[in-house]
């Protein structure tokens, strides 16, 4: 697939600029250059090619900044970097929201926080931010924003319009999804369009972690996602692993998928207590909990915490775990397996439940490219795509394990693979106590101060939600010069919009509900 | 956006019944209504707290309404932001007197961990916004932590301690 694409590109464009680029010490196969003139052709070469975009982020290099596209093939592994610098002041960039719809929050959101005007966009107004705000957050100098943008940031009024009837979905919302607000124009009880409003949680992350230093973000990512913790957490300590060189014990490699499958299983629990919540039945969400806080018990033995786990350092982990804690998660996976009968009795064999999400919400593999939907969304359209099998980390490469995939991709499938994914996460972490070898926990010397060699990198975890992908760039100081989080919950999301339209109130509940978001990890 | 532990309703009613007012401190203390205001991770441990391992029904604040004109105890659970500021106020405002606010998490009391210098997105405290009754610690709060802190909301409400206090430890 490499070659393929440098010799399309090649034959397209003359005189580009393209670099192959080791995987495994990057993150990525090839490193395109691009100028303004050209990005929209590779960009439409990419989308010929069957490429998905997972990422477009910017950094700011202080003389010029860069846009950064990634993309990824769902068949074939095939990451590719394509750059493209722009001039710091008033910097203009083409837009590619028409090639890929995912691109329009993308380029929103880099408008808004390095103030990057695209050329095209449909509409460049504040996503996250709140209108108090008077510079460009990320930018390494502060820098004002001018008033004619300020006015075109702040052009999103609905409540200005007299002829429609909007519904606001929250931001206070008596559901568990957070603090999210759809904005929904309604005719009657159809949706004519519904308008998704970000960034009342949003935490600065991004700004945090350039603040500090490596250890000192360690608590950061299990906030992000307080569902995955673990998860968030694996993905920051691999990737300034990866990109420091430092190699991680057997044993700590095993505890971690562990650890991770454990909570994955916890945030697929709580899923289905919410989703049923959302849909009326409020009587699984105690159910759910019961096993969850089994989960917890044993979680909370070996991390610490119940929730925003921090257990994972770099070169192993905070402390090893003891026979109690398998003998624990042997009789929890015990426990749950025997539940699931119950839990097929009922909801889903429940009528009422069939009805309220059969043939709704349907999300047509079309759609996923252009999106760059991951997880469990994806999976439901019959795309057999995880990271964890595609791009291998911890230990999954030594477990067998299937993935399950959905026909139909409406919101059953989406319930349907998470129920059988939690059965499959079983599987795993008994196959992984099984192989648990025995040695350190802990790799030895790794420096209290970590300096990571001049570059970037790209590493990429599943999340209970999907991919979640961390970009770093490192500038050979103990802080980072730029990370950058792409969640999945953030793509997953902008397919509410085209899925909502035409649906009525009641379905659209029902399809918000499946994705499964969690609001801290779209505002980062 | 007022200064910390600015108090809205401090003026005691015109007429008081003292017997009649015990009474109904007694009723206000043993039904309160949390709205559903979940903010950020805070929220989930609340959940917890509400499910059959810790069961907040115990002590009479299990009916969790989604409306803030049926409810009198705000339960912030979370980060606070700028853009959500406005709409914490007008919640708190929708919901009748007598109404009380818990602080839940460090985020809620001061900011947490996500102060830093040139953050550009954070309340620091959500007592800068409404007057806040119980301050819960934690990043998050165990829900024992949440069940005792509205152990002392009800305290502050009838004036004793209903429950002893757990023996200490350590």
């Amino acid at each position: 697939m490499v070659e393929k694409v440098k010799e399309a590109l090649r034959i397209k464009i003359a005189d580009i600029n393209i670099t192959e680029i080791s995987y495994a010490e990057r993150g990525y196969h090839l490193s395109i250059e691009a100028q303004k003139g050209n990005i929209v052709s590779v960009v439409e070469l990419f989308e010929g090619k069957g490429f998905y975009l997972a990422d477009l982020c910017c950094v700011d290099y202080v003389d010029y900044l860069e846009l950064v596209y990634f993309f990824n093939h769902h068949k074939e592994l095939c990451r590719s970097r394509v750059t493209l610098k722009v001039e710091s002041d008033r910097p203009v960039a083409p837009t590619i929201s028409h090639i890929y719809t995912m691109a329009r929050w993308y380029e929103r959101e880099i408008h808004e926080f390095f103030g990057v005007y695209f050329e095209g966009h449909p509409n460049l107004t504040y996503l996250f931010l709140h209108e108090g705000i008077d510079y460009y957050p990320l930018r390494k100098n502060q820098i004002p924003i001018p008033a004619d943008d300020k006015k075109l940031l702040n052009s999103f009024k609905p409540e200005e319009e007299e002829d429609a009837f909007f519904i606001n979905l929250g931001p206070q919302h008596p559901s568990t999804h957070g603090v999210l607000r759809v904005v929904i124009k309604m005719d009657g009880e159809y949706i004519l369009s519904a308008e998704p409003v970000l960034g009342y949680l949003h935490r600065m992350h991004e700004k945090m972690a350039e603040n500090r230093t490596y250890q000192q973000f360690l608590p950061n990512p299990g906030r992000m996602d307080y569902m995955g913790a673990l998860n968030f957490n694996l993905a920051h300590v691999t990737t300034v692993e990866k990109l420091c060189g430092i190699e991680v014990p057997e044993r700590a490699q095993y505890i971690r998928t562990i650890t991770c499958e454990l909570n994955r299983i916890g945030s697929h629990l709580l899923w289905v207590g919410a989703f049923l919540a959302d849909l009326g039945g409020l009587t699984p969400f105690l159910y759910v909990f019961d096993d969850r806080e089994q989960i917890l018990d044993i979680l909370e033995a070996v991390t610490g915490s119940r929730l925003t786990y921090c257990y994972f350092r770099f070169g192993g982990l905070y402390n090893d775990v003891d026979d109690a804690f398998v003998d624990a998660t042997k009789q929890f996976i015990t426990r749950l397996r025997s539940r699931f009968a119950m839990y097929e009795k009922l909801i889903t064999k429940n009528v009422i439940f069939i009805n309220r999400v059969k043939g709704i919400g349907i999300i047509e593999q079309g759609m996923i490219r252009k999106y760059g939907s991951s997880g469990p969304v994806i999976r439901s359209t019959g795309m057999p795509f995880d990271i964890r099998k595609v791009e291998p980390y911890a230990a999954y490469d030594k477990i067998d394990f299937e993935i399950p995939t959905g026909t139909t991709g409406d919101n059953m499938d989406r319930y349907m693979v998470r129920m059988k994914e939690m059965e499959i996460s079983l599987g795993i972490i008994e196959e992984a106590i099984k192989k648990l070898p025995s040695g350190p926990f802990k790799a030895e010397k790794v420096p209290k101060k970590l300096k990571p060699p001049r570059g970037d990198m790209y590493h990429t975890v599943e999340s209970p939600r999907g991919e979640l992908g961390v970009y770093v760039v490192s500038d050979e100081s103990d802080t980072p010069y730029r990370m950058r989080w792409r969640v999945p919950s953030f793509s997953n999301l902008m397919t509410f919009p085209a899925l909502a339209r035409g649906t009525l109130i009641a379905d659209a509940i029902a399809t918000l509900g499946s994705y499964d978001i969690v609001v801290p990890e779209i505002d980062r | 956006m007022g200064e910390r532990g600015f108090y809205l309703e401090t003026k005691d009613p015109i007429i008081k019944f003292a017997i009649t007012e015990k009474f109904l401190n007694l009723a206000r203390a043993n039904s309160l209504w949390p709205i559903t205001f979940g903010l950020a991770c805070c929220a989930i441990e609340m959940m917890a707290t509400a499910m059959a391992r810790f069961d907040i029904d115990r002590f009479g604040a299990g009916i969790f309404r989604a409306s803030p004109r049926q409810s009198d105890l705000m339960i912030v659970s979370g980060t606070v932001t700028k853009k959500m500021a406005p709409t914490l106020v007008t919640l708190y405002e929708q919901m009748p007197s007598p109404k009380w606010v818990i602080a839940m998490g460090n985020c809620a009391i001061s900011g947490g961990p996500f102060v830093f210098e040139g953050q550009y997105n954070l309340i620091e405290g959500v007592d800068l916004l409404v007057p806040v009754d119980v301050y819960i610690p934690g990043c998050p709060p165990r829900p024992e932590g949440l069940l005792e802190g509205l152990m002392k909301l009800e305290e502050k409400i009838t004036g004793k301690r209903r429950f002893p206090t757990p023996e200490a430890k350590w």
